[in-house]
């Protein structure tokens, strides 16, 4: 494709190829401190094309498609093309990714110990771990840990971070600028703005941990807790896994293992330092 | 009991148990479907680990020896339970 770039996100490598130049020049720009992989062979291709020929000039409209395709994927504005990009990177990843169970879930690192909190789209978890990782925690990933299948640990997938709504003005308050993407209006998702990691968190993405407390967070009332059954949150993972089924017995064993080990809490919180606080009290309690 | 239907279990290589706090997770091998169950699911299919053709009363009778059944029909539910485990694939009829 015309315009090209190759990414490395944790143990991912994504190559990027658009017909436009926008989206590939956001990219480089949010993605500058991340590994320099040019050259290297990609576990996944995105390609950003014209849903037509004349759609390349007049109001272009972008069509995402990869290596794992997805029936329905609705156009998309050129304007929105970096938005385009990151969900095909997303999609590659949740369809075919098979060397590590794939969780839709967020995480952050303290001590070596791994906190992983999964949750709808809403909930409140990608905002969440944008904080802690400003709070001396490091960002692991705002969309999706991977369980490693012999050791158990939780690996890092820190892509950019993905804001919605009101979730923009509360990060980019405490976030310097260079490290915000350009404001992306009225996507179907509403708002985005993308956050780009502490530096510290890109430098050691290819460093896991092991889990040590697993929190279902849930953004709009409370502040309220519960614990969680080993067989609620054994099913709620199962949902919350794009590959659990396609990876069989050792996906078993590793999800397993990982319910029987990590503790579990529900939280409902109304503000963002509710929650900080409830985390921080969990983590010292029973992490 | 006449004409009461007769099941086997699958091999033991066949089901991996894992007992979580709540609830037994079954992990079927051959289909590679995860199954959720609670009791008394797992100690039917504990009471038939030899292998052996068994009927819901002969179950009824050995699952009596190791706990408090109550009233009720249980041969019925046992039957039932055997009934759903042979659609899953967990046992089969001998």
């Amino acid at each position: 494709m015309r315009h090209s770039l190759t990414l490395r996100i944790g143990p991912a490598t994504f190559r990027i190829g658009s017909a436009w130049a926008q989206p590939i020049d956001q990219l480089a720009r949010l993605y500058a401190d991340y590994p320099d992989v040019d050259g290297a062979i990609a576990d996944f291709t995105v390609r950003l094309q014209p849903t037509s020929a004349v759609r390349r000039w007049v109001r272009p409209s972008i069509f995402i498609t990869g290596d794992h395709g997805l029936a329905d994927a609705a156009p998309m504005s050129l304007a929105h093309g970096l938005l385009a990009a990151e969900m095909g990177m997303n999609l590659q990843m949740a369809l075919g990714w098979r060397r590590h169970l794939l969780l839709h879930a967020s995480s952050v690192e303290k001590d070596g110990r791994v906190l992983v909190m999964t949750g709808e789209s809403g909930s409140g978890k990608s905002t969440l771990a944008a904080q802690l990782g400003e709070r001396g925690w490091r960002l692991m990933g705002d969309e999706f840990a991977l369980l490693d299948l012999d050791s158990g640990a939780i690996l890092p997938f820190p892509r950019l971070v993905s804001l919605k709504n009101k979730a923009i003005d509360v990060i980019a308050g405490e976030v310097p600028a260079a490290r915000m993407g350009p404001l992306l209006g009225a996507t179907a998702k509403g708002d985005i703005r993308h956050m780009v990691p502490r530096a510290d968190a890109v430098a050691r993405m290819g460093e896991g941990g092991m889990p040590a407390l697993l929190l279902f967070p849930r953004f709009g009332s409370g502040p309220a807790e519960r614990p969680v059954g080993q067989g609620e949150v054994f099913m709620r993972l199962t949902q919350a896994s794009t590959n659990y089924v396609a990876l069989g017995e050792p996906g078993f064993a590793a999800l397993t293992r990982f319910v029987a080990q990590v503790p579990a809490r529900a939280i409902d919180f109304p503000s963002g330092e509710a929650a900080i606080a409830m985390v921080d009290r969990l983590w010292s309690e029973i992490a | 009991m006449v004409g009461e239907e007769f099941y086997r279990r699958e091999g033991a290589e066949a089901i991996i148990v894992r007992p979580l706090d709540d609830i037994v997770l079954l992990y079927h091998r051959p289909s590679g479907q995860t199954h959720m169950v609670i009791s008394p699911v797992p100690e039917i299919l504990d009471t038939m680990a030899d292998g052996l053709p068994a009927s819901a009363t002969m179950l009824r009778d050995r699952l009596a020896l190791l706990y408090d059944l109550g009233e009720g029909d249980v041969v019925g539910e046992i039957g039932q339970h055997l009934a759903y485990l042979d659609r899953i694939g967990l046992v089969r009829p001998a």
